[in-house]
């Protein structure tokens, strides 16, 4: 019997959408029904999720063998821990005989992961090494064979990333011209960083796109969204005096959002606010010159890794009456459907500062981007109602979005033909060069282009 | 980790503390449901606390599930002022229109009553479960927890002089905190 649906090749209703999305980028345009599309999200994670490099964690949350967390790529959990060799490993948390989740808490040390199930038993390294009764149930197995599955993982100055295709290239590779950046702010100080605490969880009900696009270089939200921060005194300087700076095309749809002043001038917070014995740790003379001039004169960079992954730093006022203090915050944007995502919020700091220090740049961090952070609970509320929007019988049709800042002599913003270091930098930050190179990427992956 | 002691409030002295305290946590709650900040500050000690610590799901053998350096919120009089301000700023986008809060209080125990310097102090815990409604969805929020809150009593009353809330979530099933628990 002929079966019509089998005849329809998989992914076909968002191929098309893409299709058209492909088009009306040249244009600056974006139809609004890719935030919340069940067929595009369930594409996304077999193209892009089980495909890229994402972060899912820092070597300082498992510093001793044997110590574990849980994480996830897209959909699924796994465990990234530190083998008894000190390896860091990434393995799928689900046993190979009836995939049991093996992996019992969020944190934790074990030698051993054991199947609640029948009891099937792996070492910390994966290896199967046993299951009750074994002469009598699984004489002749070999156990080489039936390990807990793998992830690839790689580190760069202690962030960890797996990735789950083989054909991927390496982490270096990957990254591009992002590592330059991430070089300059991670590569700080010789002692490396530690995640303060544990990540915060949390529940957005927004499409993951949008998050990451945010984070990609959406410097223009700052002005009016965030408003309120800066008029009770949480952030230093107004936002719309932020707004110079450089917005780079990092390579592989990665992208990185600097403020920065065209020609170096005195700032009122050099180093980011940092106190000077901990500037005195930094490694300033490995830098160039323009590196050494955005650790010195800018006054916050961000940026997001394809897909998912971003990082933040900024410098905040934690209190009233208090001096900004400076946070690193890693992030996750976890898909969880088409309209949902789970944050995943890492604060960092650099390993060689007074524990003081370290709480005090917490705070900022938690006072701002956070759950409760005065930046971030309007950030979530306005990517909600995007993903509303975009589940709507009408808008999804007739909506087309704009993002042509930048574009045809629209936004000031401009080709840095200039800028030293590596990717593509447009400056100032009025554009949308970035969001737009975001979505390119995105387009591309998605349709096997990339 | 949270305080484990009861003390017994049949005792006269100690029924009409527990009742005192209960009085004023009742009297707090209303203010924030009512978004009467400006009040509900005034209720607050000078040196005040306010934490929500980060839970993660650990074994039952572990020390504690609850982390002693992250959290949701971690205040002192200085950070919730300025989130005051910013809950009556024009540009309050996610709590204006406030969201719609209900804070339900049950199982009120009196943990600790003590002399502090001449200053009295009680430990009351409580059990929180707050509702929230948002916009025009029939959906609501639930947040669940224990709170440990420590009052002292001034000329002026009683003060909450520190909040724990002790989370029974690791995952928060919210999208911003917006509001005080």
């Amino acid at each position: 019997m002929h079966n019509d649906t089998a005849a329809t090749p998989k992914y076909s209703r968002a191929i098309s959408l893409l299709k058209e999305m492909r088009e009306s980028l040249k244009e600056g345009i974006i139809p609004v029904g890719i935030f919340n599309d069940r067929e595009l999200y369930e594409m996304e994670i077999e193209k892009i999720f089980t495909r890229k490099w994402i972060f899912v964690g820092h070597e300082s949350e498992i510093p001793s063998p044997g110590d574990y967390v849980l994480r996830y790529i897209g959909e699924d959990p796994f465990i990234v821990n530190r083998d008894e060799s000190g390896e860091i490993r990434v393995m799928l948390d689900a046993c190979v005989h009836r995939g049991v989740r093996v992996c019992r808490a969020e944190k934790g040390n074990a030698s051993h992961f054991r199947c609640p199930y029948h009891g099937f038993i792996y070492k910390n390294n994966g290896d199967l090494i046993g299951m009750p009764a074994q002469q009598h149930a699984y004489n002749g197995l070999n156990k080489k064979e039936w390990g807990l599955l793998e992830a690839r993982c790689d580190t760069l100055h202690g962030l960890i990333f797996a990735c789950l295709d083989n054909d991927t290239p390496p982490l270096e590779e990957y990254l591009a011209d992002s590592k330059y950046y991430l070089d300059l702010l991670f590569g700080l100080q010789d002692e490396g960083l530690e995640v303060i605490g544990e990540p915060q969880r949390w529940i957005v009900k927004a499409n993951w796109k949008v998050a990451a696009e945010n984070f990609s270089g959406d410097a223009y939200h700052l002005i009016f969204l965030h408003h309120s921060a800066y008029e009770v005194g949480s952030t230093p300087f107004s936002m719309l005096g932020n707004m110079n700076g450089e917005q780079i095309l990092a390579g592989n749809g990665h992208c990185v959002d600097i403020s920065l002043d065209k020609t170096p001038q005195p700032v009122d917070m050099p180093y980011w606010n940092f106190p000077q014995e901990i500037v005195d740790t930094f490694r300033l003379d490995r830098l160039d010159p323009k590196g050494l001039e955005i650790v010195r004169d800018s006054k916050e960079m961000l940026g997001n890794i394809f897909p998912n992954s971003s990082f933040l730093l900024m410098t905040v006022t934690p209190e009233k009456d208090l001096p900004p203090v400076p946070f690193i915050s890693m992030r996750q944007w976890r898909p969880k459907g088409p309209d949902e995502i789970e944050i995943w919020n890492w604060f960092l700091m650099f390993k060689n500062t007074p524990q003081s220090f370290k709480e005090a740049s917490y705070r900022a961090g938690s006072t701002t981007f956070s759950l409760s952070g005065i930046f971030e609970m309007d950030d979530s509320m306005t990517w909600e109602t995007i993903t509303q929007t975009a589940g709507n019988r009408f808008a999804r049709e007739n909506l087309k979005l704009n993002f042509q800042m930048g574009m045809n002599g629209m936004g000031k913003a401009k080709r840095d033909e200039e800028w030293p270091l590596p990717g593509i930098a447009y400056y100032p930050r009025y554009g949308e060069g970035n969001q737009r190179y975001f979505y390119e990427s995105y387009v591309q992956t998605m349709l096997g282009e990339d | 980790m949270e305080k484990q002691q009861i003390i017994d409030a049949c005792d006269p002295v100690n029924r009409r503390l527990l009742l005192e305290g209960e009085q004023f946590l009742i009297r707090e709650a209303e203010l924030l449901d009512r978004g009467q900040y400006g009040d509900w500050i005034g209720l607050l000690a000078a040196d005040i606390r306010y934490q929500i610590p980060i839970r993660i799901t650990r074994e039952r053998h572990a020390a504690s599930p609850f982390s002693d350096q992250a959290w949701h919120m971690n205040e002192n009089m200085g950070s919730i002022a300025m989130r005051v301000e910013r809950t009556f700023s024009d540009y309050n986008w996610a709590e204006d229109p406030p969201s719609r809060t209900r804070h339900f209080l049950t199982n009120f125990r009196l943990s600790e009553a003590v002399d502090r310097g001449g200053e009295q102090e009680i430990v009351v815990r409580s059990n929180l479960l707050l509702f929230r409604s948002r916009f025009d969805s029939p959906a609501y929020e639930l947040v669940s927890g224990e709170r440990e809150d420590t009052l002292r009593r001034t000329s002026d009353g009683w003060r909450l002089a520190k909040r724990i809330v002790w989370l029974d979530h690791t995952t928060m099933g919210i999208s911003s905190l917006g509001i005080f628990l």
